[in-house]
């Protein structure tokens, strides 16, 4: 449980997901289910207990609906489920408030009613702009519903909005990749969010290249997109902060540099994670059992809970902050955890910086650009030895 | 005279025929143990042997059984081996014995090592009682493998039994069998001790236990006795019987089978084959000739982490204590560092003392490319025996080298004859024989069945030989093998280089004609196996100062990151711990990790 006594100069941020969807694509490995718009009340109605029983004294910075497609719910239920955060948080005025909203599923309308129940980020899954491409992946929306889906949120006033591409496709080649790219920024999006597409056993798009139905994915060709990508956007003006994330100055995601950061988050909803005073904890990834159990007033089963120690939160530290394009502060690390890196990790520094997967700039430790292709091998070293 | 009631046997069979399966029957139709406490194969109760269904080490068991003339009979079976490996441990077990069953598959037919197990009965004077087994399966062919038996292996019809040891059906004939058919125990208790080790184990608390047949005299607790082959002196300190687990007892006499407890400390000392007797006024004549088996595969055993090399000392030494036929001696490789070259009876035989030592002693090992026993004389006349394809002089040194040599007797429908005799001629090896011993279970498509024997080298039956027997026979072929000698040979030393450094495990002996064929396979296989490194790695083939092949591993650009959302930190760190803990599972070989797996599968080649 949470402790209700918080400093009032804490800032968390508020995850809510949203586990449905129209229908699966293929190569979903999120916790979502195909939607039966009638669990939608019983779901809100967990949702709000949820918050009511997990209520505390803390500033929330950022609100963030993720899913799963959030943009199924009506802005009614978001207002519902937004007024329940405000009735138990303190909710920064500013508060940067998102939510991903798949093409296919909304208007200009939509998107007006959602605005003006406070929602000022919008991230649209776009994923690609070419339609074999998006059918390739099942996505259940075209290029042209993604093209309206950006002009009808530029019309509803959103002014801070992502765009989700994919890249490393089976069979795309490195120009395909870059004509999505291009169109994107041609909308110019305040922010652009890149992943390179990754594949488990049990989704139908590994299969389908298992058995021979669409090509293998080359690593090669994913990584010269990635840095053909990295060279556009800086081009463009965009600036590169994570390794998969680019914005225009100044219109970083909040909410998401809170994990790189290692600042503390709570995450609503089945399969959420929350990270809270050095204890991290996942809920359930089952639908059912999660509003079974809130409409018994029980908080849900976690399947994740694990105390960080002082070593883990080292390690993640550095990890998450070297996601970071900037890097880490070694100045900054050394305040806070009274730990030297360069000496601490002597040894794993020397041989990355062999390898040119990080270097050091102006007090701060980096991925290079070949780095951010490779940051497992940097990751890893970093990880205590026993844990 | 308790000895007329007694009737010591074993079963013999090709690997998987089921002879494991057939004790089960016996123990349960005997009412030793009821059918749900012995389970499948209750004989197999090694963990490695349960895994992989086959047995590994000779088991005995003391059954009681009213026959149909009133009279309790002890029973008293030896389960042996199937795999061609432990041939000579079942020679040994077959001399302890008056009778054998001979298991014969009735899908299958007589296959290679049939035959050899009936060699080893002739040899030893047993009465052989020969079974058909399997015949509940719908694909059996009991008429054509009667037929088989008859003609090859010279047995009447009529003394044929038809059974299923997994439904137990004739089981209860083939009982009421072996007491009519099988000889009781001929030796004589008033005469000096002699009772034969047919095998052995070391347990923690009782020090080496033998498993002996007594021929003549008696055994009791306390006794000291000597063994007459290897001379070790011991004393008795505890006997008993096998039902199956130890049942201890006051004493073993002429006929019995059982156990005694020896308080050794290792197995070499009191190895199968040999002839126990008393200390004083003992036998003079020992009940079998005693020998050794002698390993003929060598191979070098390494931890992946280096460190670890203490711990591989101890589960060696430990190990060997309860395993004779496994030979170690400390070696040092320039790349891998302190190791064992280790040598054994044959290819499984390796891989269960290796899956063994990672296993019981929670150890990952690097195995090396195995290989024989060469004989090299210099030009200075020396002779020197090498095991190590690193320790091959300098062609300039070399006046002759020789190699053991098998011959293998393999059983096929003929249509494989083609096939087969290819790989034969491929594998440097030589036609000899050729006999016809049957039908096929198909006769219009595959043929008649035929044995087909041959000579190769036994250096080229440790690569892929059984695998593509098997491949160009579809299944079918059946392979025995026994090394019949040193033959000249001409042989150089390949090498492989990673990264330019030479990875002596990986170094093998070739014929000089065959090292650019076999350097380009083996460094297109590594190249699969290596995973890709941050930097680009050069793999060549050598010979002396030579590249006779090349392959390069293009360096890796990308990870494949694992997908993650929102704040679920915790499993992206878990993923990142297994990438972490992998590491320890490779060697790191001039900056490239190599897999521990790439040392073994850089042997099993494409074709
Ligand atoms: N259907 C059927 N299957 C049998 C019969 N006898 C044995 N099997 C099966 O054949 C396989 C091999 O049996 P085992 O008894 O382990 O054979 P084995 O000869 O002891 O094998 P090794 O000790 O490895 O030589 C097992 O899967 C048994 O279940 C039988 O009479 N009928
Ligand atoms: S929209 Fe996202 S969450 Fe929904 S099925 Fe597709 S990939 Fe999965
Ligand atoms: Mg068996």
């Amino acid at each position: 449980m949470l402790p209700v006594n918080r400093s009032m100069s804490d800032i968390i941020a508020l995850y809510i997901h949203i586990p449905f969807c129209l229908r699966k694509c293929k190569y979903c490995s999120f916790i979502s289910y195909r939607s039966r718009e009638s669990d939608f009340p019983s779901y809100i109605k967990a949702l709000k207990k949820e918050l009511s029983l997990r209520a505390c004294v803390c500033n929330i910075g950022s609100v963030y609906f993720g899913g799963g497609t959030p943009s199924l719910l009506s802005p009614e239920q978001l207002s519902e489920i937004l007024s329940s955060v405000k009735k138990h948080y303190l909710v920064a005025n500013n508060a940067e408030i998102t939510i991903e909203a798949n093409p296919g599923t909304v208007n200009a309308a939509y998107l007006a009613a959602i605005k003006k129940v406070g929602i000022n980020r919008l991230s649209l899954g776009i994923q690609s702009f070419n339609d074999t491409e998006l059918t390739m992946l099942g996505r259940i929306h075209n290029a042209a519903e993604a093209r309206d889906a950006v002009a009808d949120a530029r019309s509803a006033g959103f002014d801070n909005l992502n765009v989700d591409l994919i890249y490393g496709l089976p069979g795309q080649t490195i120009e395909e990749w870059r004509d999505s790219l291009e169109e994107a920024i041609q909308l110019s999006p305040e922010h652009i969010s890149q992943y390179a597409l990754t594949l488990e056993p049990e989704e139908p798009l590994f299969k389908e290249i298992k058995a021979g139905k669409l090509p293998d994915i080359s690593l090669d060709v994913t990584a010269s997109q990635y840095q053909m990508a990295e060279n556009i956007l800086q081009n463009h003006g965009y600036i590169h902060y994570e390794i998969s994330n680019w914005s225009k100055p100044g219109k970083e995601c909040r909410h998401n540099l809170v994990y790189w950061q290692g600042a503390e988050y709570l995450g609503l909803g089945v399969a959420a994670h929350s990270y809270i005073e050095r204890r991290r904890t996942g809920n359930t990834d089952d639908i059912d059992r999660y509003t079974a159990s809130l409409s018994q007033n029980v908080l849900p089963l976690l399947i994740v809970d694990e105390k960080i120690n002082f070593d883990l939160e080292i390690a993640e530290s550095i990890i998450l902050s070297l996601r970071l394009c900037r890097g880490i502060n070694i100045k900054d690390f050394e305040k806070q955890f009274g730990i030297d890196i360069m000496k601490n990790y002597t040894k794993r520094i020397e041989e990355l910086r062999e390898y040119e997967l990080i270097e050091f700039d102006e007090g701060y430790m980096r991925l290079t650009s070949k780095g951010r292709l490779l940051g497992n091998e940097v990751f890893w070293r970093f990880l205590p030895d026993r844990v | 005279m308790k000895q007329s009631k007694t009737r010591n046997f074993c079963i013999i069979a090709h690997i998987d025929h089921g002879e494991s399966t057939l004790a089960d029957r016996l123990i349960e139709l005997t009412g030793t143990m009821k059918s749900e406490k012995i389970g499948e194969q209750i004989m197999d109760s090694m963990d490695l042997e349960r895994e992989r269904g086959i047995t590994i080490k000779a088991k005995a068991i003391r059954l009681l059984y009213k026959a149909k003339d009133d009279i309790t009979y002890e029973l008293n079976l030896i389960d042996t081996p199937g795999h061609v490996d432990f041939s000579y441990e079942v020679s040994r077990t077959l001399a302890a014995c008056e009778g054998a069953i001979l298991v014969i598959d009735a899908t299958q037919g007589i296959q290679a090592q049939t035959i050899s197990n009936v060699y080893f009965a002739m040899d030893h004077n047993l009465e052989v009682i020969p079974v058909i087994n399997k015949i509940d399966l719908p694909n059996s062919e009991p008429e054509r493998v009667l037929e088989e038996i008859e003609s090859v292996l010279g047995y009447k019809s009529e003394e044929v039994l038809h059974i299923s040891a997994k439904t137990g059906q004739g089981v209860s004939e083939l009982l009421e069998t072996i007491v009519n058919k099988i000889p009781p125990p001929k030796g004589d208790i008033n005469l000096p001790l002699r009772a034969l080790i047919f095998d052995s184990h070391y347990d923690s608390y009782m020090g080496v236990v033998a498993y002996i047949s007594v021929t003549d005299g008696s055994i009791r607790k306390g006794d000291k006795l000597r063994l007459m082959g290897q001379g070790t002196e011991l004393e008795v300190v505890s006997i008993g019987y096998f039902n199956p687990k130890f049942c201890p007892t006051d004493v073993l006499v002429a006929g019995d089978i059982g156990y005694i407890a020896t308080g050794l400390k290792s197995v070499g000392e009191c190895r199968v084959g040999d002839t126990v007797t008393s200390l004083i006024d003992g036998a003079t004549e020992p009940l079998i000739g005693y020998k050794t088996a002698k390993p003929v595969v060598f191979t070098g055993i390494y931890t992946t982490q280096p460190e670890d090399h203490g711990q591989l000392r101890e589960a060696i030494e430990k190990l060997s204590l309860n395993d004779a036929s496994f030979s170690f001696e400390p070696e040092n490789s320039p790349v891998l560092g302190n190791g064992f070259r280790c040598g054994f009876l044959g290819l499984l035989h390796m891989d269960i003392i290796s899956e063994r030592l990672e296993r019981e002693f929670d150890l990952s090992l690097i195995v090396t490319v195995p290989g024989v026993k060469l004989i090299v004389t210099r030009t200075d006349g020396k002779q020197l025996m090498v095991v190590n394809p690193s320790d091959l002089p300098e062609p300039t040194e070399v006046q002759l080298i020789e190699e053991p040599w098998v011959k293998i007797s393999v059983i096929t429908p003929s249509s494989f004859i083609g096939p087969i005799m290819d790989l034969v001629t491929q594998s440097e090896g030589i036609y000899k024989h050729t006999e016809y011993i049957g039908q096929s279970h198909s006769p219009d498509t595959l043929g008649q069945r035929v044995r087909l024997e041959y000579e190769i080298p036994l250096r080229l039956m440790l690569t892929t030989f059984y695998d593509q027997l098997k491949s160009r026979s579809r299944g079918y072929a059946s392979l025995d093998h026994e090394v019949v000698g040193y033959r000249e040979t001409r042989l150089i030393k390949l090498d492989i280089m990673v990264n330019g450094v030479i990875v002596d495990a990986f170094s093998r002996v070739v014929p000089p004609d065959k090292a650019h064929e076999i350097g380009k396979s083996m460094v297109e296989k590594l190249k699969d196996v290596i995973p890709t490194q941050l930097f680009k790695v050069p793999l060549q083939a050598s010979v002396g100062s030579r590249i006779v092949a090349r392959a390069d591993i293009a360096a890796r650009r990308k990870d494949v990151l694992a997908k993650c959302y929102g704040g679920d930190i915790t499993r992206k760190r878990k993923l990142l711990e297994k990438q972490k803990e992998g590491k320890k599972k490779m060697r790191n070989i001039g900056k490239v990790e190599v897999p521990k797996e790439a040392f073994m599968n850089v042997l099993k080649l494409e074709q």
